[in-house]
């Protein structure tokens, strides 16, 4: 498939309510011709009702939805040219694979001769020449996935969606899909918006990520923008594995208080109520007395090419990553340091990030 | 605690254990084995011995069944073919023919009625005996009015899965009163004049009044409504089904059964299709709708093939119950359309007495094509056809 000029998709103010529950607030989203965006957020965040909306499959309470220049809120899914794989794949399971490949085709009454050489062209694209005969029953799970992604791209759709597909594989699987699907979309162009609740999946893949939370749009902005420069407690916690830490205490003077932690911030302003936030790849372990902060040494854990130290402070369980030959013992005494201009205070209220 | 406690080897264990227990995992406990195929057996011959005791009262005579009872053929009694010679040899109409003469009479009689108004074709004469136009009959009414049943039915089972319908209840008390003044109206004008009116009324004042009813009812009451058609005892309703029939000139018509039939097993073909429709993973649905499809082509292409099992059971169910049906028969058919369950309690109500050995020998005959369907739609129930639709 030769690369096609991406379209792009707009949320404009879009509203979901099932019954009393608001499922989306007020959803505003650019989506940039060819990009990748990711959709992420936890289960319940609205995400999955975002992608249901702009596939049809639901209608927005309110606002309106854009592919292209066309307005289709209230257009049939068949009509807005786009295709959609699930998580569940959703094959027809009495349909053998180029059955289930040629099925857009066939429903739009493509002539037989066209869309046998697109069924194989697709096929090709995804690596299953060779099982057209087969029935999904008879395939891997890897391989279901294959076939949902060229029953996707037969029709070269203005827009790809995909609704976690890679959730139901196994990691090692689902590690040479994602690394597949983003040489795919970069292939094709085509406008692509994805749904996880996957971080790794959302940083890795997308242009952009939109990362949503109880209906409501917390940040938009590159992967690097929202690790490094977080809008908030919630993407700041969210983004990040192990997740960042996390200290409550007071804001004044450019300095952070706590129980145990007194600390220079790089901010101004003051706040009774205040959250510092620290990575755990940006906290080094010193020896008892040195860094900003003390405390004793709860667990170790090796994960391979590093040490990840969970660490009991007066008032908090801090993680730090230490190197992979780290030798403390739990209960030993130690201080953590921390790297300069790694430290987020946040808003105890509200988390809205100070800056 | 030592291994010992766990009874590892069979000779540790108790006599009790030994008979009570399974001794391998997958095998049935001695005691448990005997009990099961005791009632196998019994069971077996409870619902055997009736199937062979017909089929040797078959080949019995008057005289044979009077003496008896006589168990094995050629050894207690020597077999006759009385019971079959007096239905189907002593007519001249009984040939081997008869069956195929009859169903191009329907074609040809049913081609003559549609051109009737350009053309007049005179009706062709049946020539057949009895036991035959009745089993072409059943044939006939039991084929179209399972096919009605199984459209009708498994349509509106699909959008009651699939739509979610909220009926006003004002509405439905609104239907409810026009008709009743329909009914009281056709005393003194024609009926059709009456319910068509009540019709059309019916959905002016709907579009006019509709809005200002709140009451709003759900699939699960449509359900039910449907259901409860079967809790009365057809024999309630079978005097105003007659009548019905009676006003609409269908008495004794092959429609008239195919009609009565289709809607007294709708209820029974929209439950179940429902419950099979609705446990489909509806991403299936949604990927379809996504990739272009229309509702009936979703409807005639995934859904109705991945039901298959479930259909085949349904029009099994719907085939037997049509295909043994004995009351809506005795009302609505007085000759023409008479049906194999009528002939065979006709041989009750001879002369003679009850003429068990004809009788037998017309069972015989209602058996053969329910074991053919039987066998045929076999094939489809209880197949994986699922798997591998979603995940693993």
């Amino acid at each position: 498939m030769s690369k096609l000029p991406g379209v792009p998709v707009k949320f404009d103010k879009v509203q979901k309510s099932f019954g009393a529950v608001r499922v989306l607030e007020e959803f505003d989203l650019d989506v940039k011709p060819g990009e990748f965006l990711v959709l992420l957020g936890a289960s319940g965040s609205g995400k999955t009702t975002a992608l249901r909306i702009l596939s049809g499959l639901e209608t927005a309470t309110e606002g309106r939805v854009l592919i292209g220049d066309r307005d289709v809120t209230n257009i049939l899914p068949k009509y807005r040219d786009i295709s959609m794989v699930f998580q569940s794949y959703a094959l027809y399971p009495h349909k053998t694979v180029g059955e289930n490949i040629g099925f857009p085709l066939k429903v739009r009454k493509v002539p037989a001769a066209e869309m046998d050489a697109a069924i194989k062209e697709a096929a090709g694209q995804v690596q299953l020449g060779e099982l057209l005969h087969r029935y999904p029953r008879e395939l891997s799970g890897g391989q279901r996935q294959r076939v949902a992604l060229a029953r996707a791209i037969i029709r070269r759709p203005s827009v790809f969606l995909m609704d976690e597909p890679l959730s139901n594989l196994d990691a090692k699987l689902r590690g040479h899909m994602r690394a597949e699907l983003k040489h795919m979309q970069e292939d094709f162009g085509i406008t692509t918006i994805y749904v996880t609740h996957d971080q790794i999946e959302a940083m890795t893949l997308a242009h952009r990520v939109a990362i949503l939370e109880k209906g409501v749009l917390q940040q938009l902005a590159t992967p690097a923008e929202i690790y490094n420069n977080p809008n908030n407690l919630f993407v700041a916690q969210f983004i990040g594995s192990p997740p960042m830490n996390i200290i409550h205490g007071s804001l004044e003077n450019g300095g952070f208080k706590s129980d145990d932690v007194n600390i220079k911030v790089p901010v101004k302003g003051q706040a009774t109520k205040a959250v510092l936030g620290v990575r755990p790849e940006d906290c080094a372990v010193t020896t008892a007395g040195k860094g900003e902060i003390k405390g004793e040494i709860f667990t170790n854990e090796l994960i391979g090419d590093h040490t990840l130290v969970t660490v009991k402070t007066r008032s908090a369980m801090l993680t730090v990553k230490a190197a992979k030959d780290y030798g403390g013992k739990s209960g030993e005494n130690i201080g953590i340091s921390t790297a300069k201009g790694s430290l987020y205070v946040f808003n105890g209220e509200g988390g809205a990030r100070i800056r | 605690m030592s291994a010992a406690g766990y009874k590892f080897e069979k000779s540790q264990r108790s006599l009790f254990e030994r008979l009570f227990e399974p001794p391998e995992i997958g095998k049935m406990s001695p005691v448990a084995k005997i009990v099961a195929y005791a009632i196998l057996t019994f069971w077996s011959l409870f619902v055997l011995f009736p199937l062979y005791w017909v089929l040797i009262t078959a080949f019995k005579n008057g005289k044979i069944v009077n003496e008896g009872p006589y168990y094995i053929p050629f050894v207690d009694f020597q077999p006759t073919l009385e019971g079959w010679r007096n239905q189907f040899t002593a007519d001249p109409y009984c040939d081997f023919y008869a069956i195929g003469r009859q169903l191009l009479l329907y074609v040809y009689n049913a081609a003559a009625f549609i051109i009737s108004p350009v053309v007049t074709v005179q009706p062709m004469e049946p020539q057949i005996c009895k036991v035959w136009l009745a089993f072409t009959n059943s044939v006939v009414i039991n084929i179209f009015a399972t096919a009605l049943c199984m459209i009708v039915g498994c349509m509106a089972a699909y959008a009651l899965a699939r739509i979610q319908y909220k009926p006003k209840f004002g509405n439905i008390l609104m239907f409810v009163a026009l008709s009743v003044g329909a009914i009281i109206a056709s005393y003194f004008i024609h009926w059709a004049i009456a319910s068509s009116v009540a019709l059309a009324l019916f959905f002016l004042l709907a579009r006019a009044l509709g809005k200002h009813f709140k009451n709003l009812l759900g699939n699960g009451d449509i359900l039910f409504w449907i259901i409860s058609q079967r809790i009365l005892p057809p024999i309630v309703v079978i005097i105003p089904i007659y009548m019905m029939f009676q006003a609409v000139g269908l008495l004794d018509t092959h429609l008239a059964l195919i009609i009565a039939y289709a809607v007294a097993n709708l209820p029974i073909v929209v439950w179940l299709m429902h419950d099979f429709f609705a446990s489909l993973p509806i991403e299936l649905e949604e990927s379809a709708q996504l990739d272009g499809a229309t509702r009936f082509g979703i409807f005639w292409d995934i859904v109705l093939p991945l039901t298959r099992p479930g259909f085949a059971a349904t029009t099994l169910l719907v085939l037997i119950l049509n295909w043994n049906e004995y009351l809506l028969a005795v009302f609505l058919a007085l000759a023409k359309s008479q049906t194999m369950p009528f002939m065979v309690a006709a041989k009750n109500a001879g002369e003679r007495g009850i003429l068990w050995w004809e009788m037998c020998a017309i069972i015989l005959v209602m058996i053969v094509p329910v074991i053919i369907m039987a066998i045929f739609l076999q094939r489809f129930i209880a197949k994986g056809v699922l798997l591998g639709a979603v995940k693993g």
